[in-house]
């Protein structure tokens, strides 16, 4: 072989790899989150703003029944069985730490959970060990790792389909969610969550889901569950194609705001 | 003392407030389970137990009905099973009997095969068991409906599994805990799972007998729990290489 053709040759085989360097981190999630730096211990900034902003609803000792629990419904969270709605662990899982930060940050639509985004990062991180602090549960286990989210499929009319005949026929969430995503099917009515109150299943057609309103959140609320509701996971029922075309199924029952209040 | 600890001691304070008023269905009481440590030793001369659940009632006993199976299957109707009690001698089925205040006792062994609890007809079949902690427990839909799977224990990780046909669930339960199953879809059923920390227990037959062997010799508090009627406690002395009778009976009131 020639030198000049082994240069070449060199040159060519680097170029390829510098390429598919470039084309790898193109390609992959980019979603690596500026660390959050959650306190391990409980701190008086923690112990303040929950004082001052979580437990007129969330009460004193987390047992969600601060004063102005009597009127709400649905009622705020009670933290001392350790059961959080909104997670991406797997079904009856405590929550990863960035789980609890991003309810606080987000807020819960449809309830009177409001976005704390105006309280500082430190503030709402300070809080978390103080949630924690409220459940023997933290004790007893630690969470699971995050189910993962599979490969996202394209919202093709086929797919909707199959989606379709997963929420009616496969897993009949028709049975609480109704046909037309309501909220009003045959067993809604005697739905209650863990501590006795009266929940309603929601209904897809507001369009403001709880949990999110990114096609990945609605992914991980069925494929999670929602502990502490009746709302299961289905975790071990789906393949990951399937749950893609019943997330875009259920985001198509969204209907535009004044259809809704015809 | 530090605010942990301080915090800690309100939060079960707050928790036994929370159990007393919610009672038995979200968190099960933990007195019925035995203490913690337990040394596994060889049991030579070990003594047995072997008694009777009576449940006295003066009139025919509720959730007995002879009429049952006359009738048409029907996937919305389900029957009651809370309390089943022998029409011959009043023996109560489904209670647990445990000792609950030993300490060194015969090996732990879990069985191999999994226990299965299977949904059939909207109920859960059987509708109580009691394990040994590390069991791993199946759970199967024997319907060609959806059901769901829930507990809302609190030591033992909960879950909420949504389950179609022959769908078949595995799950670990290492602490001793009282467990309740619920469908959220068929209301009118559940089960109950009780873990315990030790060997020592079983659960009465049909006609309320029940058998505990290879007790060490010593003085036992026996412990029986039943959903619906609750625990009824008695000591007993368990003499080596000898058969002990006992009795509990639980009336109505």
């Amino acid at each position: 072989m020639k030198p000049k053709v082994l240069l070449d040759k060199v040159s060519l085989w680097s170029a390829t790899a510098v390429v598919s360097v470039a084309l790898m981190l193109s390609i992959a999630p980019t979603n690596v989150k500026a660390e959050l730096k959650v306190p391990t211990e409980i701190t008086e900034l923690g112990k303040d703003t929950y004082k001052k902003y979580c437990s007129p609803c969330h009460g004193e000792e987390g047992g969600g029944n601060g004063p102005l629990a009597r009127s709400m419904l649905p009622k705020p969270r009670d933290f001392t069985r350790g059961a959080y709605k909104f997670r991406t662990t797997p079904s009856g899982s405590l929550p990863t730490d960035e789980d609890i930060y991003r309810t606080i940050s987000f807020g819960v639509p449809n309830s009177t959970m409001i976005p704390w985004d105006i309280l500082t990062e430190e503030q709402r991180l300070s809080v978390i060990p103080v949630l924690k602090s409220f459940s023997e549960a933290f004790e007893f286990r630690k969470p699971d790792p995050p189910v993962e989210v599979g490969l996202r499929v394209r919202p093709t009319e086929k797919c909707i389909a199959q989606g379709k005949k997963i929420y009616e026929e496969k897993l009949e969430c028709w049975k609480c969610h109704g046909i037309e995503g309501r909220g009003d099917g045959p067993s809604a009515a005697e739905q209650e969550d863990d501590f006795g109150f009266p929940i309603k299943p929601f209904d897809f057609t507001t369009g403001k889901f709880k949990g999110g309103n990114s096609p990945q959140d609605v992914y991980l609320r069925f494929t999670t569950g929602l502990n502490g509701t009746p709302m299961p996971s289905f975790a071990k029922e789906l393949t990951d194609e399937e749950r893609w075309c019943l997330t875009y199924y259920v985001m198509s029952l969204i209907k535009p705001e004044d259809d809704n209040h015809k | 003392m530090n605010y942990a600890k301080l915090n800690l001691m309100k939060q079960l304070f707050l928790l036994s407030i929370v159990a007393g008023f919610f009672g038995w269905n979200f968190i099960a009481p933990t007195d019925v389970l035995a203490e913690k440590g337990y040394t596994e030793i060889e049991v030579a001369d070990g003594g047995t137990v072997i008694g009777n659940v009576k449940y006295m009632s003066g009139s025919e006993a509720p959730g007995l009905n002879l009429y049952r199976d006359w009738e048409l299957s029907d996937a919305s109707k389900t029957s009651s099973e809370k309390l089943i009690v022998s029409k011959i001698n009043n023996g109560l089925k489904n209670a647990i009997v445990s000792l609950t205040d030993i300490s060194r006792g015969k090996k732990k062994v879990t069985s191999v095969i999994h226990p299965l609890i299977d949904q059939q007809n909207n109920i859960f079949i059987p509708r109580v068991l009691a394990i040994l902690e590390g069991t791993t427990v199946d759970f199967l839909n024997g319907d060609e409906v959806m059901h769901n799977v829930h507990t809302r224990s609190l030591k033992n990780q909960p879950f909420n599994l949504g389950t179609t046909y022959k769908q078949r669930i595995s799950k670990k339960f290492d602490y001793p805990e009282i467990i309740q199953l619920t469908c959220d879809l068929h209301k009118n059923t559940n089960a109950w799972i009780v873990v315990l920390a030790h060997p020592y227990f079983d659960m009465t037959d049909r006609n309320g007998y029940f058998e505990i062997c290879d007790i060490p010799p010593g003085t036992y508090k026996f412990r029986v729990w039943h959903e619906e009627l609750g625990n009824l406690e008695k000591e007993v002395t368990v003499n080596p290489k000898e058969i002990t009778t006992i009795e509990f009976e639980y009336s109505q009131n």
